[in-house]
């Protein structure tokens, strides 16, 4: 320890040579954050507000009892979650208008989603039932969705 | 910072009331308190129990955007979550690998997925069975007769299995549901496809009699197939030949056999007495042979019957106390079909004289039970919109309530038949409602069913117009008329020009004037967008002339004046009261002698009463007098203009002025 603290001293009062400080990473945190850019990309309400927003200013998307203390399977409902947002963003392809709202009731998974009216209703109600039905085998639980459309995404702001 | 913003301007609005109105009183009216009764909150809580009638169908999503609008788009948004249904089916059943995991507590076995191909290859009688199973004719009968090459014998049961499969499906396939059809398509007489035309008939000598006669010894199940088989596809002849040889061959028949028989009867006999001695014989043997009749039984009795003609009547109240005495009326919570078969032979749509006590009966007999369907023709007779069109025949009003009463009871839902027929019984208790209701009781149900319930077709829609006019409410045209646009008959040019000319009749008070106007600027411009609409609404002479009465009767002169060019390039003739209403409007002079000189260009006779009047009731100018002179006295115009003119009166006058400009 001794020799250390010689050497600590020798390198900091000898003015010919250069050390190099490091201390621990603190990166920035990005989750989930769109950075301020030009001014030209639109916004919604859900993508302007950060995480930190959750439980403020911003819903939760996802909506299960086994985050509760004594409740089983937050991670397959994860996973299940997970699979449903790309199933129906792949199914509804840019018919989207904001992210999907999963929501566990009972026995029932219901998705609430916001739709544009990009495509006639009919071709709507065929890509609903069939949602219904695939993802009802699938998971083994009804699952319902419920649909509302707007004309284009409602921006909240411009970053 | 921003919070603290966002909270400043919300309390800027949550000032209190008094400050608003001491700032600015006379810019705001204070509305009058409401006061609500005790029960108003139980009220608006029971109003939301039943069913919604602001709403959609329930299968639709809750959006403007997706819910349909006219009985087009209810069928072709249904159909279409249909097939997208069927779509993910076979998805399922074609990978089942993805859907075997199997976390539900209980397991759920609809949403496994099925197997449609069966999956036993070799020559055995498991794999017949799990054909029969699966409901594939042609693969059971080659699996049948490759077992008997084989030389192993097939158990009784199995070959019975097999003959009702045969028998049941009439020797074919049925067809596999991969096609989105809801049941309800196929309506009595009117085939949809070209497999509905096809109608599947008894071969001779197919399988089905084939395998029969193979068979070692027949038992009564064997038999009963058979004849329950060859009833269904219209052998009936053969039907009572095979149960002859069933009675030489001492078996006993069962009561399936019997039903089938009896519904056969009335094809095999000409007449209607020999029908029922038939029908009469059969119920003997049946009798003979200790075989109790059931509920089907009598159903089948009473649908011959129906057949009968006019020996019908008698029999079939005896029928229906035959009914009651062995209880089946108690226990079988007796199927409603009877009820309609029992009114249809009483009250045939064709001739009815005043049979409506009968009715009246059965509707108190059957008044708050629920039913379920039983028979196979329940749904099919659609017997719901049957009892509207008796109602509708008798105008009886009572009745018809007290049949839509049934209606809500219980499970009686299921029984008005799909969307097709649901939509011809509330548009013949809407048809009946319009006819003798007060105007107050119509609207209330038109709010009540429309669009929730049914669309109604043009002539539902003119029969509202006809109980407006009855009831003196024409005010409310205007709403009808936006009701009618979103329908969809805003194309259909009689209705349209009953509306006009409802709107054109009389004379109202200046509200309603000003809103028949607006209203008839609309129709104006679904006129004039007939070239680019994709079914054009034509001018008439009527239409033009309606619209222009509206519009003058609103004070609207300048939209009237742009009609009477309308008038000239669609050469139309306005008549002559209209010609005068203008000048009733009127008040500067210059339009003054417009008008006489567009009179003058229609040839009109009443020109020259026109230009006197106009000299005498204005102030003109020497100029314009001169031009008035002139216009009244060249009566026409040149031959070539003529020509094309479509006048109603005016042969003289023609000839009048061919001669003149011959001269």
């Amino acid at each position: 320890m001794n020799t250390l603290a010689r050497v600590g001293t020798s390198i900091c009062t000898n003015p010919e040579t250069r050390a190099l400080h490091v201390t621990a990473s603190c990166c920035k945190n990005r989750a989930a954050r769109i950075r301020v850019g030009k001014g030209d990309r639109p916004l919604t309400y859900e993508q302007a507000l950060h995480p930190h927003h959750i439980g403020h200013r911003k819903g939760w998307l996802s909506q299960h009892t086994s985050n509760l203390m004594g409740e089983n399977g937050a991670a397959d409902r994860t996973v299940e979650d997970v699979f449903v947002r790309r199933f129906i963003f792949g199914t509804f392809h840019n018919c989207l208008a904001n992210e999907i709202v999963i929501k566990r009731r009972g026995n029932m998974l219901v998705v609430c989603a916001l739709m544009l009216q990009r495509l006639p209703p009919q071709k709507f109600y065929f890509l609903i039932g069939y949602t219904e039905t695939l993802l009802s085998h699938f998971y083994k639980c009804p699952v319902k969705m419920e649909v509302q459309t707007l004309g284009d995404k409602a921006v909240y702001k411009y970053l | 910072r921003n919070f603290g913003w966002s909270a400043a301007v919300c309390q800027q609005n949550a000032l209190p009331l008094s400050n608003l109105i001491t700032e600015a009183a006379e810019a705001i009216v204070v509305p009058k308190k409401k006061t609500w009764s005790k029960e108003a909150v139980l009220q608006a809580l029971a109003a939301t129990v039943n069913r919604d009638s602001t709403a959609a169908h329930y299968m639709f999503q809750d959006d403007p955007y997706l819910t349909p609008r006219t009985s087009a788009e209810f069928k072709l948004y249904s159909l279409s979550q249909e097939s997208g249904r069927l779509a993910a089916k076979h998805i399922v059943n074609t990978n089942p690998k993805f859907f075997q995991k199997d976390f539900a507590e209980p397991h759920i076995p609809c949403l496994m997925p099925e197997t449609m191909e069966p999956r036993i290859e070799d020559v055995s009688e498991a794999a017949l069975l799990e054909r029969i199973m699966l409901r594939k004719v042609k693969a059971a009968v080659d699996m049948y007769d490759q077992l008997l090459q084989a030389g192993t014998t097939v158990s009784t049961d199995a070959t019975n299995d097999l003959l009702d499969l045969i028998c049941l499906y009439g020797d074919h396939d049925p067809l596999q549901d991969d096609k989105p059809e809801d049941k309800g398509r196929r309506r009595k007489g009117r085939p949809q496809r070209a497999i509905d035309l096809v109608k599947i008939v008894w071969r001779e000598n197919n399988n089905a009699e084939r395998i029969f006669n193979l068979l070692p010894e027949r038992d009564t199940r064997a038999y009963s197939a058979l004849i329950r088989g060859m009833v269904k596809y219209g052998a009936h002849v053969k039907a009572f030949n095979t149960y002859t040889d069933m009675l030489n061959n001492r078996l006993t028949a069962d009561v399936h056999i019997f039903n089938a028989l009896i519904s056969a009867a009335t094809e095999v006999r000409e007449k209607y007495n020999e029908k029922w001695d038939l029908i009469v014989e059969l119920l003997k043997q049946m009798n003979e042979q200790k075989v109790k009749p059931n509920l089907l039984t009598f159903n089948a009795v009473l649908k011959a019957l129906r057949r009968c003609g006019s020996l019908a009547r008698a029999q079939s109240l005896h029928t229906l106390s035959e009914m009651k005495a062995l209880g089946i009326s108690e226990w079988g919570k007796n199927t409603f079909a009877s009820h309609i078969v029992f009114c249809s032979i009483f009250c045939p749509v064709s001739s009815l004289q005043g049979q409506t006590d009968i009715l009246q009966e059965v509707l108190t007999e059957v008044a708050g039970r629920s039913f379920v369907p039983q028979d196979p023709d329940d749904g099919m007779h659609a017997a719901f919109w049957f009892l509207k069109t008796v109602c509708l025949e008798t105008k009886d009003l009572e009745s018809a309530y007290r049949v839509h009463n049934l209606l809500n009871v219980g499970e009686n839902w299921r029984l008005l038949g799909d969307s097709f027929q649901q939509s011809i019984y509330y548009g013949r208790f809407f048809n009946l409602l319009c006819m003798m209701e007060h105007i107050d009781v119509v609207l209330k149900w038109y709010n009540e069913l429309i669009p929730s319930l049914f669309y109604p077709n043009p002539q539902g829609m003119k029969d509202l117009l006809q109980a407006l006019d009855t009831d003196n409410r024409l005010d409310m045209i205007p709403q009808i008329w936006k009701d009618i646009r979103r329908m969809g008959h805003d194309n259909k040019s009689d209705l349209v020009e009953e509306l006009l000319s409802l709107m054109a009749r009389d004379r109202h008070s200046p509200e309603v004037q000003e809103s028949f106007a607006a209203c008839a600027l609309d129709v104006r411009s679904l006129y004039k967008q007939g070239q680019v609409a994709k079914v054009a609404l034509e001018w008439t002479t009527a239409s033009m002339t309606n619209i222009t009465t509206i519009l003058l009767a609103a004070q609207k002169t300048k939209q009237a004046w742009d009609m009477l060019n309308i008038f000239k390039t669609k050469n139309r003739v306005p008549s002559e009261e209209l010609i005068d209403e203008f000048l009733v409007r009127i008040k500067d002079g210059q339009q003054a002698v417009e008008l006489v000189q567009i009179s003058a260009s229609f040839c009109l006779p009443s020109t020259p009463n026109l230009a006197q009047r106009v000299l005498q009731e204005f102030e003109l100018s020497e100029e314009q007098r001169w031009q008035l002179t002139t216009t009244s006295e060249v009566p026409c115009l040149s031959s070539d203009e003529r020509s094309v003119f479509y006048r109603p009166y005016s042969s003289q006058m023609y000839v009048l002025c061919r001669l003149f400009n011959k001269m």
